[in-house]
């Protein structure tokens, strides 16, 4: 588990930085952005995108296991379901408003903007109003990847 | 040099590398709002013991941390439209307008599975529906709230 603890935080530091390195904490390039005046953001998260639509393609057709869990490589695709178009309404309303997700509002945080502390304060808020409402986690530490796979995720998960 | 935005064909391939280290890892989905979660929800079993998605929110924000110390001198002063729009007193609605739109992204999120980096960037990478799904609403809602903000301040 300390391995594991040790790998997401460091995965974070880099993830972090990366969003700070390309002004993805500035709320006026989100905003420039979101108005169409600025392309940087959509090709930033196309060419991410790709690259990880190949990256994670390539360790599953490669039967990669997980190097820290064991696990096989690999996950369920999802349908669409009303949650993800109600919640994701509500997050883009509250996106367009302070022009910050979650992982730069951490970031701004950690850079010690002081007019970010509100919106991580509501963040923490809104995911506790989630919570308290009884509902499942929606965000697993691990995905289920195939049968076999999905009973060592839910025993990782479990710990 | 970390005065100057990295160059999209850069950062946005290192992101997407984080996706796939990720996966490589835990068999997980780089999604910061699931570290919000776990955090949250630990703490308010009154345990500190974080898995590794508390961690990766950790690590997120000392990764800001590190890029202040190392770009030297940065001002704070502003904070985007809000600050262009409200001066003097009338600033006192703006922490009230984040808190919300900060309570309206972490429920949101936690509804819809996943923010811009779980649902967005992982989700979309794996081909999945419902993050395709979720990754178009919230950009479209988005684009239409900034033009809104645009139209009326």
């Amino acid at each position: 588990m300390t391995a594991e603890r040790v790998a997401g935080a460091a995965l974070g530091v880099v993830f972090g930085f990366v969003l700070c390195w390309s002004a993805m904490v500035d709320p006026d390039v989100i905003r420039g952005a979101l108005l169409l005046e600025q392309s940087y953001l959509f090709l930033f998260f196309g060419s991410a995108v790709a690259v990880a639509a190949v990256g994670v393609e390539l360790l599953r057709r490669l039967r990669a296991r997980a190097l820290l869990t064991g696990a096989p490589v690999g996950w369920l695709r999802e349908r669409p379901q009303r949650r993800h178009v109600v919640g994701s309404v509500l997050f883009g309303v509250g996106w367009g408003v302070a022009n910050a997700c979650p992982g730069p509002v951490a970031a701004q945080v950690g850079q010690g903007m002081s007019w970010s502390l509100p919106i991580i304060a509501g963040i923490v808020i809104g995911v506790r109003l989630f919570q308290r409402g009884g509902a499942r986690e929606t965000e697993p530490a691990a995905d289920r990847s195939t049968p076999s796979g999905a009973r060592l995720a839910d025993a990782i998960a479990e710990l | 040099m970390l005065d100057q935005q990295l160059a999209w064909y850069v950062a946005g391939p290192l992101l997407g590398l984080c996706v796939v280290a990720c996966r490589w890892l835990f068999n997980g989905r780089l999604g910061v709002t699931g570290g919000y979660s776990e955090i949250v929800g630990r703490l308010g079993r009154g345990c500190a013991r974080f898995d590794w998605r508390g961690w990766l929110l950790i690590g997120v924000a000392l990764g800001g941390t590190l890029f202040a110390l190392l770009a030297g001198e940065r001002s704070f002063e502003g904070y985007g439209w809000l600050t262009a729009t409200f001066h003097g007193s009338e600033r006192i609605v703006i922490p009230f307008v984040l808190l919300g739109a900060g309570i309206l992204i972490g429920y949101g999120a936690k509804t819809a599975g996943g923010c811009t980096s779980g649902n967005g960037l992982t989700g979309t990478s794996l081909l999945s529906p419902a993050s395709l799904t979720s990754t178009a609403t919230f950009f479209a809602t988005a684009i239409v709230v900034a033009h809104v903000i645009e139209a009326v301040t």
